[in-house]
């Protein structure tokens, strides 16, 4: 069928010939207003265009390149490009510039095009064009450009070609050599073309993120990540580098910060603005939103004279030279500078802060002279608690290079950080070995808080003068004492007992820091004139016999310290530090006595203090080694009785053993559980007291089931000369974890420790107390076997049970306002309630205000409806409901979420409902809970809710209070998982791993991945193709094999890979806790591993938006580590999102 | 009802001829006038019409190895903005998509049969307008026929492909011809894709360019385009066809669809 095929032909010929003919004639017409630059598409097709010239780069080996005849892709030659092998005499890379002299007009292609290939497979550093050896103001560059030894075509598209209507710059290459070897690069072909099947082309700023900076005014910063990605006529997606003179960027508060044509961000005032940018009519992905928090403080003009300063970087000396300021160290430095000016005072400004170095070897600094190094920091950003910032100071030491063996010291700065104040650090180099070729100083990042800072006068000087002068050696080492000696408020050889304030704002001059001095943190105490110290808990030192102190100073001639009683009279009694000694480390070890000569007791500690007042006003003083301490010989066995308990209300008291209360009856204090453990009674000072020798571990079992929900606290007394460890549970007869250990801490050995346990402390496991009937001791975690005394083991609750609330629910966090939908709180708007109570409730609403906060009570409680209507709630886009709700009776919570469907209205076949119920709620608590809405898996539509019903039991019979009742979305949000698939796990022998949940090896059968007894949700997704099990926490979800029970001694470690979507923060926890049945239907024993927001050990962080691998031995969990009858493991974890994979024990 | 009085316009071909690159011969066919039978022009927002269409669901390679998973998920078909929107979504590796035909709904024997498309791109993507023998449940592929009045690899943006399988020329020796442009593609704005179809020729279009006519004649077996056929509409990821995605293949892709029209010929 080709019939009329010619005639066609010559026609379309004829049509194409006029409209050639016509587009010239409308060119030359241009012309003539224009005055345009030739069109000259050919760059180099067998040897250079018109105009064309070629210059090497500067440090490149000039003569790389070269024309071939011999190969080429078509015509007669090529260019040949020899990039040489690294330390090449002649140059150390290959690179240059095709430019002309006469610009050319290229507006009318949309791509540089060229054959390439190699003599090896290789990937090209940078190819492009608009380098014109001078502005090269529209530079389009394409990074590594993967080249292999068959020719091929590659496309470098023009990103918005009207504009390029003057080019020089037709070509430019820069390669290196390839793992140290060099090879030959050809390329030909080169030229312009109009190919018009490049397309989708997507301008962005910032590599297309949607980036925000802290800055103050005056600022200046760079918007980076320049680039375009296109698609080729490949259908291929490529991106490259451009210019900012392709794009337009615009400021959307022009008032706050302006941007300039080249990207340039200049801060001008307070406030927030977004940065955005267009190109070729494209609006670019990503943006910069500069928030300033105003004016910007100049650091303190530092005071020291010139001559005894070396300044690396400061605006009041003349700076020695400086290497950089910014090592930018590969791979692992995120950091970023984007250092500034304001009148005239330049300051460094670290971003995305891990780590930063500063070097100054060309040459070394000598420091001999000086004693200090000082710096200003300014933290621009809020700082999250446990932000920490260290210095290290590096020499070069006697071999006069960088290496790892270099002299250095280590400072931290002192916290808490505080941010939008300059913290002055005068770091003393006594510590350094030598100092005569300073050559780095190294900031690190030591917490997760801290994500930049500006930096300023960083300076070395000699102290003396106004200057404080320090001790250049540590404190003498305290002699090794048993634990059981020793209460150490500060000490590097003891263990300090913890949450010790040392600057309670008592209205001091002193200023206190802690210095390292030789290694050894000491405490200073600058501009001292008084300063106190407060205990984390009151201390009983009766059993102590001298206070330790050691401190050095050059100016103080009169010290007292006294510690503090919380009761008694005196409470204090200030005994002075004698002699005095200036410039060496005096120590002084005082006995007690002559604190209690005064009358004053040591029963109760809770503060310290030292004061200075009677001699020179203010001084600086050190202090190390604080501590009390008892000359060993210290009592096997207590020779006073336990304290006795306070006279309580029987039924505020569940006693197991006490001689103030009714003990239960018939309880086994010595159930056999194979435990070494010898169970005796004996008599101390005429008190009944339970001894547990050769203690490991030790059960008791109770003759009937107790529910302990109406109870508050355990309470225990226990003295020990040796245990250093030793924790306690209930054991419920019913849920999951069945029990769970709490720490009797602190164990201060040879006296009786008395410990008041809230059982919300067992509570927060999600275990229950309603049937608890057993109890146990376990020791193995410190000192095993060891023996303790034991008394009054009882529950009780603090006289009657509240019957209303006392305090105020707890405050919601701060959120978005987009992210939260709020029926009634005081901390987001509120949407209109139409009806707190309907008319078809059976309760009685009464509107209460409970310290100070509102709220709403409910009593006669059977169900109550609250409604929004007819204007009803849309939570399709919220992930939870949250209600506070305080009950000193209720036995279950439920509530029930009602969706009028489509229409908005009752009825209409469209409503959907679902009702969430809560067992057993804790009582004359706030319990707050977290409900996904994927838990009310019978609304199926969310977007018109107008009732929201709450329902107690006993019917008709509770009172609740309920505050913060509010709908919101997580952070997380949902579809935010992992990209790539968790790593995949080493290829193993059958018999040498135990798989749940992987695909590298063969699974074990699981009976459940989510338990019917947990409140977590499971779902199978895929990512990368890869299958994972994403779990939505409400507190725990129980993986139960206990069907498919497995015996895993054999195996010897345990690997888990987890990935996060949360923002991780301090307090977020991740459990992992391995049940064992020992061949029994329930928990027997088990072995826990706690992952929380740092590195723990041999543990990794929770980290958001990575896979961590956690692979570790057994060992590394606490607990039994008994697992030849495993049948279960459960996770908790305070995160909302958790994705596993690769769940295995191997060997 | 619409009717079509369709004349190729002379001056339109003319102007066209030089972007021609692979169908280097523009054919004339005889007038036909058509009258409109049939038609969605996908302009109620949510699912497709379900008196129009039915899904077909799954995976399994469809015969070809292809990667995807049909849903019926709105995230991978919906109508939208006056548009059928066909939408590949890469999960991770794994890929779903959709396919919906007329089976059951509407099948004809002869006609045109058009539809207005702009389509995806990027290795791998494989989208397709074309139909298949009603008869198909009783009469195996190939020989119940199939007519493929458009297909694309989203590797070659400027190509698309019209074909016929039957009995002796199915699969990789369909009867089948490209056309292409010589500085465009086809994702970027919407063109008109259409097969004449009578009883000794099927007739491909691009735009109103004729580019293929094929005849018994040009077959290398038996003619089985005698009877009714029912249309169908996909996105399928990878497989023999195209080839597989690569990691530089964006995602999600989607072919629009702006209308689907059959018209049967008024003698």
């Amino acid at each position: 069928m080709e019939k009329n095929k010619y005639s066609f032909s010559l026609i379309a010929l004829f049509a194409a010939i006029m409209l050639v003919w016509t587009v010239s004639c409308t060119r030359d017409f241009d012309e003539l207003e224009l005055a345009k630059f030739p069109a000259i598409p050919e760059v180099f097709i067998d040897g250079f265009s018109a105009g064309l010239n070629y210059a090497a780069f500067g440090g490149s080996k000039v003569t790389a390149f070269d024309v071939d005849n011999e190969v080429r892709y078509s015509g007669s030659s090529s260019m040949k490009i020899e990039i040489p092998d690294a330390g090449d005499p002649l140059g150390a890379y290959a690179g240059g510039v095709y430019f002309t002299s006469v610009a050319r007009d290229l507006s009318s292609y949309d791509a540089l095009t060229f054959w390439a290939k190699a003599s090896k497979a290789a990937t090209v550093d940078l190819v492009g064009f608009g380098n014109d050896l001078g502005e090269s103001k529209y530079l389009v560059s394409l990074r590594g450009m993967k080249v292999n030894s068959n020719w091929k075509k590659y496309i470098i598209p023009i990103p918005d070609p009207g504009r390029l209507t003057a080019e020089k710059g037709m070509f430019y290459y820069s390669e290196g050599p390839e793992d140290g070897t060099g090879y030959t690069l050809w390329i030909d072909e080169v030229k312009f073309e109009k190919l018009g099947t490049i397309a989708h082309k997507r301008p962005m700023i910032l590599n297309g993120n949607n980036a925000a900076e802290s800055a103050v005014n005056g600022l200046t910063l760079q918007v980076g990540g320049l680039g375009m990605a296109v698609n080729l006529p490949t259908g291929i997606d490529q991106t490259v580098e451009i210019a900012p003179a392709w794009f337009s960027f615009a400021s959307s508060n022009a008032n706050v910060a302006e941007v300039d044509s080249q990207g340039k961000v200049k801060v001008l005032a307070e406030g927030s603005t977004k940065i955005t940018a267009t190109s070729g009519g494209k609006e670019a992905t990503g943006s910069l939103t500069v928030t300033s928090s105003g004016d910007f403080t100049h650091a303190p003009q530092p005071a020291a004279v010139p001559e005894d300063v070396i300044s690396i970087f400061s605006n009041a000396y003349t700076n020695v030279p400086v290497d950089f300021y910014n090592g930018y160290w590969e791979p692992y430095q995120t950091t970023l500078s984007a250092d500034f000016e304001v009148n005239n005072d330049n300051v460094l400004y670290y971003t995305n802060f891990n780590f930063v170095g500063i070097q100054f070897t060309s040459p070394p600094v000598d420091a001999s002279e000086m004693t200090h190094l000082h710096m200003d920091i300014w933290i621009p950003n809020a700082v999250a608690p446990g932000s920490r910032l260290q210095v290290k100071i590096v020499d070069m030491g006697p071999d006069g290079s960088l290496n790892g063996t270099d002299p250095s010291i280590i400072y931290e700065i002192p916290g808490p950080l505080a941010s939008k104040s300059w913290i002055s650090a005068d770091i003393s180099l006594a510590g350094l070995g030598s100092k005569t070729k300073l050559a780095q100083i190294i900031l690190e990042n030591l917490g997760t808080g801290l994500t930049g800072f500006f930096l300023d006068n960083v300076y070395l000087y000699k102290g003396g003068g106004g200057t404080v002068t320090g001790p250049e050696v540590a404190a003498p080492e305290p002699p090794a004492r048993s634990a059981s000696d020793v209460v150490s408020l500060f000490s590097g050889a003891y263990t300090n007992l913890t949450g010790t304030d040392f600057n309670p704002n008592w209205g001091q001059s002193t200023v206190v820091s802690t210095e390292d001095i030789a290694g050894n943190s000491t405490l200073k105490y600058a501009n001292f004139n008084y300063q106190g110290t407060v205990l984390a808990s009151q201390q009983d030192l009766t059993g102590m016999q001298f206070l330790h102190i050691d401190m050095w100073t050059a100016d103080a001639t009169a010290v007292g310290v006294t510690p503090i009683n919380a009761s008694g009279s005196p409470a204090e009694s200030l005994v002075s530090l004698t002699p005095i000694v200036a410039g060496q480390w005096n120590s002084y070890d005082i006995p007690l006595t002559a604190f209690t000569s005064s009358g004053m007791s040591l029963n109760q500690v809770f503060q310290m203090k030292f004061d200075g007042q009677a001699g020179t006003t203010p001084s600086n003083i050190y202090l190390d080694n604080i501590y009390f301490y008892k000359t060993g010989g210290g009592a096997t066995e207590p020779t006073v009785a336990a304290p006795t308990p306070p006279a309580r209300d029987a039924a505020s008291v569940v006693s197991l053993f006490s001689g103030a209360y009714t003990n239960l009856t018939g309880t086994d204090f010595n159930p056999n559980w194979g435990q070494s453990t010898v169970v005796t009674t004996v008599d101390i000072a005429g008190n009944s007291t339970l001894k547990y020798a050769n203690f490991n571990y030790q059960g008791t079992a109770l003759s009937s089931q107790q529910d302990l929900t109406g109870m508050q606290f355990l309470h225990i007394d226990m003295w020990t000369a040796d245990a250093t460890v030793v924790g306690v549970t209930p054991i419920n007869a019913s849920g999951s974890p069945a029990e769970s250990l709490v720490s009797l801490t602190p164990i201060v050995a040879g006296q009786w420790n008395s410990y008041d346990i809230p059982l919300t402390s067992f509570t927060s496991s999600g275990m229950s107390l309603n049937q608890v009937f057993q109890m146990k001791f376990d020791g193995q975690a410190g000192q095993n076997p060891s023996t303790i005394y034991l008394d009054n083991i009882y529950f009780y609750s603090t006289g009657p049970a509240p019957t209303e609330p006392a305090a105020a629910a707890p405050t919601p966090p701060a959120r978005t306002a987009t992210d939260v939908i709020s029926l009634f709180s005081n901390a987001y708007a509120n949407v209109a309630v139409s009806s707190w109570r309907t008319d078809w409730s059976v309760a009685v609403l009464e509107e209460v205000n409970i310290a100070g906060n509102a709220a709403k009570k409910y009593s006669g409680l059977d169900y109550v409806g609250i409604e929004t209507t007819p204007t009803t709630i849309d939570a399709s886009g919220m992930t939870h409901v949250h209600i506070d709700v305080w009950s000193a009776d209720i036995t279950s919570f439920g509530l029930k979420l009602v969706d009028f469907g489509a229409d908005g209205s009752y009825a209409g076949g469209d409503d959907v409902e679902h009702q969430v119920n809560f067992a057993a709620p804790a009582k004359g608590v706030w319990v707050s809970y977290d409900i996904p809405l994927s838990n009310f898996t019978g609304l199926a539509t969310k977007a018109h809710l107008a009732q929201y019903i709450l329902v107690g039991q006993p019917a008709g019979a509770t009172t609740i209070w309920i505050d913060n009742f509010y709908f919101y979305k997580t952070s997380g949000g949902t579809g935010g998982g992992p990209a790539a698939a968790a790593p995949t796990p080493p290829a193993r022998n059958v018999g040498d791993v135990v798989s749940f949940f992987s695909n590298a090896y063969a699974n074990v059968t699981v009976d459940s991945w989510s338990a019917v007894w947990d409140d977590s949700d499971v779902a199978d997704l895929t990512v990368a193709g890869d299958a994972v099990k994403k779990y939505t926490f409400t507190n725990f979800a129980g993986i139960d094999f206990s069907n498919h029970k497995l015996n895993v001694s054999a195996m010897t470690h345990f690997h888990l890979d987890i990935w996060t979507p949360d923002d991780v923060v301090a307090g977020d926890v991740l459990t992992i806790k391995c049940v064992d049945f020992g061949g029994g239907s329930t928990e027997a024993t088990n072995f826990i591993l706690t992952v929380v927001h740092t590195v723990t050990g041999s543990i990794p962080a929770l980290e958001k938006g990575k896979w961590i691998s956690i692979d570790l031995p057994v060992t590394a969990f606490s607990g039994t580590l008994t697992r030849s009858d495993l049948a279960q493991i459960v996770l908790t974890s305070n995160l909302d999102e958790l994705y596993i994979d690769n769940l295995y024990f191997y060997k | 009802m619409k009717s079509l009085s369709h004349i190729i316009n002379l001056r339109t071909i003319l102007i066209m001829a030089p972007m021609l690159l692979i169908a280097g011969c523009v054919e004339k066919q005889a007038e036909r006038t058509y009258t409109l039978v049939w038609e969605d022009e996908f302009d109620a927002d949510g699912a497709p019409d379900d008196t129009k269409w039915v899904f077909d669901l799954g995976g399994g390679g469809w015969g070809n190895a292809e990667l995807q998973t049909y849903t019926s998920n709105p995230q991978n078909v919906k109508v939208e903005d006056g548009a059928l929107m066909i939408t590949a979504v890469n999960n991770g590796g794994s890929f779903t998509s959709a396919r919906i035909k007329t089976q059951g709904k509407f099948e004809q024997a002869y006609g045109r049969f058009e539809a207005r498309i702009k389509l995806p791109w990027g290795p791998g993507i494989w989208p397709a307008f074309w139909m298949l023998g009603a008869d198909i449940e009783t009469n195996p592929w190939p020989q119940c026929g199939e007519i493929d009045i458009m297909e694309y690899r989203g590797q070659q943006p400027n190509l698309v492909h019209g074909s016929v399988h039957g009995p002796g020329y199915s699969g990789g020796a369909a009867i089948t011809k490209s056309f292409g442009f010589a500085n465009d593609r086809f994702d970027l704005e919407y063109h008109t894709f259409a097969v004449e179809w009578g009883e000794d020729f099927i007739a491909y279009y691009v735009d109103d360019n004729l580019y293929q006519e094929i005849n018994p004649d040009d077959l290398t077996g038996e003619w089985v385009f005698d009877h009714p056929f029912f249309i169908i509409l996909n996105v399928a990821v990878g497989g023999s066809y195209v080839g597989f995605p690569t990691p530089d293949t964006p995602f999600p892709q989607t072919m629009y669809v702006d209308w689907v029209r059959v018209y049967r010929e008024v003698l």
